[in-house]
């Protein structure tokens, strides 16, 4: 407790800073001045008056010529003191010349009562006596907030007055001669206890004041931080909301499980999807309750295998059960709530009903198997009654009607393209797409493919030329559909390209990769069509597409299939006009 | 490749349509001999009678369908080794590959080109053995 008590009593002192203590005290003792100047001033005045009759008149003038000179030196150094700039750096420069002129209104006071005491009437000298008693004793108030200006003050008054009192020759005089002392050390006393008590009145006063602004700060900064711990309460509070909405108005259902599969909470859409109302499920076993026994995907085994790992699990198909007892095929995707030592909080399952979908999916291939045969059924009759028609076989036909039943076996034909294209693209992408993979000898694909194609390009008149050759390089793919792809590319280049024109394919090897390139002379891409060349149904220009043929849907199977033989596939300008279409294959082997 | 060159040719297909256009194909551009069998459950009795060079059989068909025909030929002695021919607009690669297994001289797609397929049909009979 006093250790407590000395110890705040010692950070008191240190946090009161001692020159504005300093500073304090000056403006203290300066505030006094006007006081001493006036009352000195005054005093003077009265005191000349009275002793106007004794025989040193002219030392009488000359006296009243120091008070003058002494009251005009201490004004000024008031008004100085008044107008300095920085009174607390300045504050003991202030105090010394304080000092001295302390000193010297007392050395004034002191030589007139050295001169004019022995010269004057008993009646005088009482007066002077009892003047002086009274400026010693007022000098206290005036100066107690510095003593030794104090001590030099009244040293000023009462030595002269006692040296002559002492050798006055009167024994009367000689004892009080012995008196003033101790009544100067009284006196000096008494200003340096109230010294103290003033010096610690300032210390404390600004140790206040920076406990003050202490305080003030420390209870700025504790408003801030209340402020920003209410903003995030606040935060917190909406994001909590926030969730609470979006798990209270998700179209999925999402359930709240802990660690062992028990329900916490659930949404609407949970009670819609399986319709048990909340507190049905809550408290219960959520793969008991809505998973039964020995059902795919989901049961204790992957549930412990979840909660072991504590990482994020998709089911893609689990089956449920109802309420009602209807079965229902649900995603699951489980999402711990884990906390920094890693130990599981909470599970936040989200189930979607994905029994339509999976029904759709099922739909969709039925429907596109059935595409596959009934529409290639009524379209071998057609393009095969007008193959038979056009081939002339069944003798000379018109030519009006020849020219239309080409016509009819053309979009036939382009029908046939289209679906067939259709079922390509499907079968990738389900993964149905089975490749044969062999290795062939890539030069020979590409020459086969300028052969089978040759014909068709005679339709654009459009010329198809083997380019750079290179010859030996055998790559690891499916022949038939790598053909497709040629062709694709080939039939597209001659489509096209201008009449009289040449296509090119050249073969050559760079960084370990074979690469197949099909130029052209065409009007090359064009800039807003060139992102999504290799989307489904993409076409420049859908007026080119009646007038030349093609589904839209060639340059999609083609990328599909190279990717699927591990390779990529491409385009870009050619130097002079047209464009390149390559792709480019893992190399297996060169034996050029 | 068999001696002989390819002439007779037995076709089990249930459409009137296809069958007609087939017939022309094989006869006025093949210039073969063709017989079509529209019921595939007397197509046994039928290919026994016409003793043909190789058999070609439609996939889907009612009643009886081509791998059926195909399976019921393997187990006649005197119609095991007729070669088998399917044209098809719907099997799996997986039927397929089951099919030649079996023993299937070839398989054509429908649709098929009338003006191509004597061409395509001799290139199965030289392939052969």
């Amino acid at each position: 407790m006093d250790q407590g008590n000395a110890s705040a009593r010692i950070s008191l002192r240190q946090s009161a800073d001692p020159r504005l203590v300093l500073a304090d005290r000056v403006r203290q003792l300066y505030s006094q001045m006007p006081t001493a100047i006036i009352s000195t001033f005054v005093v003077s005045a009265l005191a000349a008056y009275e002793l106007r009759e004794g025989r040193y008149i002219e030392i009488l003038w000359f006296w009243g010529g120091l008070v003058v000179m002494l009251t005009l030196m201490r004004t000024i150094l008031y008004l100085g003191y008044r107008r300095s700039a920085d009174k607390v750096a300045e504050a003991a420069q202030w105090l010394r010349w304080l000092g001295i002129s302390a000193l010297a209104a007392g050395a004034t006071w002191g030589f007139a009562a050295a001169v004019f005491f022995p010269s004057h009437a008993d009646q005088q000298q009482v007066f002077i006596a009892f003047l002086l008693a009274v400026l010693v004793g007022g000098g206290i108030a005036i100066y107690a907030v510095s003593w030794p200006i104090y001590a030099l003050y009244a040293a000023g008054i009462l030595f002269p007055f006692n040296y002559v009192l002492a050798t006055f020759g009167n024994r009367l005089f000689a004892e009080i001669a012995f008196i003033v002392p101790v009544f100067y050390v009284i006196n000096v006393g008494i200003a340096y206890r109230l010294n103290r008590v003033f010096n610690s009145g300032y210390r404390l006063r600004h140790a206040y004041n920076k406990l003050t602004e202490d305080y003030s700060a420390l209870n700025d900064r504790l408003e801030h931080q209340l402020e920003d711990l209410l903003q995030a309460q606040r935060e917190v509070e909406a994001s909590g909301r926030k969730l609470a909405l979006f798990a209270e108005r998700a179209p999925i259902s999402v359930l709240e499980l802990d660690a062992r599969g028990t329900v916490l909470e659930t949404n609407p859409a949970t009670e819609i999807l399986f319709g048990y109302p909340g507190p049905e499920l809550i408290g219960r076993g959520a793969i008991e309750m809505l998973c039964p026994p020995g059902g795919p995907a989901l049961n204790a085994d992957i549930w412990a295998s979840f909660v072991a790992s504590a990482g994020p699990m998709t089911l893609p198909q689990v089956l449920c059960v109802r309420r009602d007892g209807i079965e229902v095929i649900c995603e699951f995707t489980l999402i711990p709530l884990v906390n920094e030592d890693r130990e599981l909080l909470s599970v936040i399952a989200q189930v979607r009903d994905i029994t339509q979908a999976i029904e759709i999916d099922k739909m969709k291939k039925e429907f596109t198997s059935t595409l596959s045969h009934e529409l290639r059924t009524p379209l071998t009759s057609i393009i095969g009654s007008l193959q038979l028609i056009n081939s002339g076989v069944l003798g000379d036909i018109e030519k009006d009607v020849l020219e239309l039943t080409l016509i009819a076996e053309r979009n036939g034909q382009r029908l046939l393209d289209l679906i067939n294209d259709i079922l390509d693209i499907e079968k990738i992408e389900w993964g149905k797409l089975s490749l044969f993979f062999e290795d062939v000898v890539l030069q020979d694909l590409v020459d086969e493919a300028l052969v089978l194609n040759r014909s068709f390009a005679e339709r654009f008149k459009v010329r198809l030329e083997a380019g750079a050759r290179t010859d030996g390089v055998v790559v690891d793919v499916d022949r038939k559909r790598l053909l497709q792809v040629l062709t694709n590319l080939v039939s597209n280049a001659a489509k096209f390209s201008p009449e009289g024109g040449v296509v090119e394919i050249d073969v050559s090897i760079r960084e370990g990769r074979t690469r197949v390139a099909v130029g052209d002379r065409g009007p090359g891409i064009p800039e807003q069509f060139r992102s999504r060349i290799f989307s489904r149904f993409a076409q420049a220009d859908s007026a080119l597409t009646r007038q030349k043929g093609g589904t839209g849907l060639g340059l999609a199977i083609c990328k599909r299939l190279v990717e699927a033989m591990n390779g990529q596939i491409g385009f870009e300008d050619r130097d002079g006009g047209g464009t390149f279409f390559f792709f480019e294959l893992p190399l297996k082997s060169t034996n050029a | 490749m068999p001696a002989q060159a390819l002439n007779r040719i037995c076709y089990v297909e249930d459409d009137p349509d296809i069958q007609r256009i087939v017939r022309m194909s094989v006869e006025r551009i093949g210039k073969m001999t063709i017989e079509v069998v529209g019921d595939s459950t007397k197509a046994i009795e039928a290919i026994r009678a016409f003793k043909p060079d190789l058999v070609m059989l439609d996939w889907m068909m009612p009643l009886m369908d081509g791998p059926a025909v195909f399976r019921a030929m393997r187990g006649q002695p005197d119609l095991e080794s007729v070669p088998v021919v399917f044209i098809t607009a719907k099997a799996s690669q997986k039927e397929m590959d089951e099919l030649r297994a079996l023993g299937v001289a070839g398989t054509i797609s429908k649709p098929f080109s009338p003006k191509d397929l004597p061409d395509q049909l001799r290139a199965i009979w030289h392939a052969l053995p």
